[in-house]
């Protein structure tokens, strides 16, 4: 039968000056966030001048700050276990710009993907771990930058009830206590890609390829949107502000073609729980509801993520779909690892494309980069680092 | 236990009173559940509907029904399909929230340690060690080629010089290999008195009682370090 195929590019640079409302009635936490502060109930992490913030806008019309520096790391399991050049591509580019930042011991996992897994946790023990990690950026006077999408939702899930809820409060603040904190919550809750977003025209100031004939395609990470919705960026500008304007925004600022497809919306299949040990479920819909109208309708280059799940899953999941007589591959990739392979960033040292299982070399290929030499200074590296050689890091950590 | 020819288990009505009024009782019920116009526009865009027996329209339907025994038949299997995205959520007219009703569910069925969500936790076990035990919920180590065979033959690559290809990774954070990034003892430490004043570690003990116990050891461990 044939494959009827449409590469239907530009819906990403469609403008509107059309506000969503949705007919929704939702009150601005934000709001509600400074009264409880006004009356002493919670201390709040503001976004001051020395964070740099540029504002952004949300779903609803309401104004978002994302502060661009003095930023606490708040890293992701999934990332640094198995993706690390996820959290390296963003601090080379922090490196890159001279933002001040601190990337430590100190932090928990946010403990969300195991609650959205298995269910045991509860709300205290999730809105607990959240205020610990908050309060450990409030005392060193930074502002926290989550890098993960289910903690981006979970935090902002948490920071609601916490408003919402004086008994939540309440037990949250006597938890604090016991471990010699306090009740701190952020002014706003910013994911790593919102930092991209209003970033990105500094970020396509240090391009180094022409990119005008790579064709992306945007997965949006269900946590960043679909979990408080109205709490993440929108811009008329992108999508004619239909759909969030996060990692697409990038991909345009740096010369990128951003093709559109029909299950844009869909989850990556992910779960939480099924790609861990029920793993059909996410292969199947991985190939037939992600990949496959990715590439068939959309002759996508590279498939563009903003979350730890959605990288993982739509990367290693490719492979099985042979099985069953699959044939379409593209690589996958977060916005920050593609915005720093263009800018420059060695692909193996810093982007660690090595971990990934679907083939990423074509896509290098196709814009130029020389990932042969990469991986022969990489491999250099590693010989050198097991005769007792000392690692060239981005970054040192406090000692203390 | 025994179960009906539905597969769903049979247990007293009172039981099944207490779980939908424990779910109701829950802080968070009155904003998941509102009215519900049955459009199944919820279903229409879940993940999961496409490959399980699973609609959150129908998860809705059963709690605006405050029946009992409806509810009681999603508590075994059916609830553990949901892929906790929050499709439903977001696209709800009246904006409920299915996906916020199965985790309230969920929590029921693990704290009451049920049978059938020992059952689905049981291969999970490794990575609520993990979590609760450390601090991280995945490791480098754990991504080998026994664990995920269908993840394809590159996935090998963790498997040879893991501590210096993560050595070579330049942020000191990550450069180990049994934890996703190198979580400070003392932070460990507060991450226990959380799990305990929260009561999480009560709840791995009535889902996992063989596990709790490891769990403990290594928490006594870190704690008196």
């Amino acid at each position: 039968m044939a494959i009827e195929i449409s590469n239907r590019l530009g819906l990403a640079n469609v403008k509107s000056d059309f506000i969503h409302t949705a007919g929704r009635k939702l009150e601005d936490i934000h709001e509600r966030l400074l009264e409880l502060e006004a009356k002493g109930e919670v201390k709040v992490i503001h976004i001051k001048e020395e964070n740099k913030p540029i504002e952004a806008e949300t779903l609803l019309g309401w104004k978002k700050k994302i502060p661009t520096n003095k930023l606490w790391h708040h890293k992701s399991c999934g990332q640094c276990g198995n993706i690390p050049g996820y959290p390296v591509s963003l601090l080379w580019f922090m490196n890159q710009m001279g933002i001040e930042y601190v990337d430590e011991r100190n932090q928990t996992s946010c403990t969300a993907w195991n609650y959205h897994g298995s269910g045991t946790s509860n709300p205290v023990g999730l809105a607990a771990v959240a205020v610990r990690n908050w309060h450990r950026a409030y005392e060193l006077g930074l502002f926290p930058l989550f890098h993960c999408a289910t903690t981006f939702g979970d935090y902002k899930e948490m920071r609601n009830l916490l408003v919402e809820n004086k008994e939540l409060r309440d037990e949250v603040r006597r938890i604090m206590h016991k471990i010699g904190r306090d009740l701190v919550i952020p002014e706003y809750i910013v994911h790593y890609s919102e930092w991209v977003h209003v970033m990105r025209f500094e970020i396509a100031k240090l391009k180094k390829y022409d990119l005008s004939s790579v064709i992306a395609t945007v997965h949006p990470a269900c946590h960043t949107y679909k979990m408080i919705p109205e709490d993440c960026i929108y811009d008329k500008d992108i999508y004619a502000g239909k759909r969030t304007a996060v990692s697409t925004g990038v991909m345009l600022a740096l010369g990128a073609q951003v093709a559109d497809y029909s299950t844009w919306y869909d989850c990556c299949g992910f779960g939480f729980r099924h790609i861990l040990t029920e793993r059909e479920a996410s292969r199947s819909f991985v190939m037939d509801r992600k990949i496959r109208p990715m590439v068939r309708e959309a002759h996508s280059d590279v498939c563009i993520t903003q979350d730890t799940g959605c990288t993982t899953t739509l990367d290693k999941n490719q492979w099985i779909g042979k099985a069953m007589g699959y044939t379409e591959q593209v690589p996958v990739m977060a916005d920050v690892m593609f915005a720093a392979l263009v800018c420059g960033a060695d692909v193996f040292k810093i982007v660690q494309l090595q971990w990934h299982t679907t083939d990423w070399r074509p896509l290098c290929e196709k814009i130029g980069i020389d990932w042969k030499k990469s991986e022969q200074e990489y491999n250099a590296y590693l010989e050198e680092l097991k005769a007792g050689g000392k690692t060239v890091n981005l970054y040192e950590y406090p000692k203390s | 236990m025994e179960y009906d020819e539905n597969g769903v288990s049979i247990v007293p009505a009172d039981l099944k009173k207490e779980i939908f009024e424990e779910a109701r009782k829950d802080f968070r019920y009155e904003e998941y559940v509102r009215g519900c116009l049955n459009c199944g526009v919820c279903t229409g865009g879940c993940p999961p509907h496409r490959f399980f027996d699973f609609s959150p329209r129908i998860v809705l339907q059963k709690m605006k029904s405050k029946d009992p025994e409806l509810i009681w038949t999603m508590m075994d299997e059916y609830v553990w399909a949901c892929f906790q995205c929050f499709t439903c959520a977001m696209i709800c007219p009246f904006l409920n929230s299915p996906g916020g009703v199965i985790a309230i569910l969920r929590e029921i069925a693990v704290r009451r340690g049920f049978e059938s969500a020992k059952k689905v936790l049981k291969p999970y076990s490794r990575v609520l060690l993990k979590l609760t035990a450390y601090g991280n919920q995945l490791s480098p180590d754990m991504i080998q080629p026994d664990f995920f065979p269908d993840w394809g033959p590159h996935i090998g690559y963790a498997s040879t010089d893991l501590s210096v290809k993560r050595k070579a990774i330049p942020m000191p954070t990550l450069q180990v290999t049994n934890l996703a990034w190198d979580v400070a003892p003392e932070t460990m430490k507060e991450l226990y008195d959380i799990f305990d004043e929260a009561g999480v570690f009560k709840i791995i003990e009535s889902v996992d009682p063989s596990l709790y116990e490891i769990i403990q050891d290594i928490v006594d461990d870190v704690r008196s370090s």
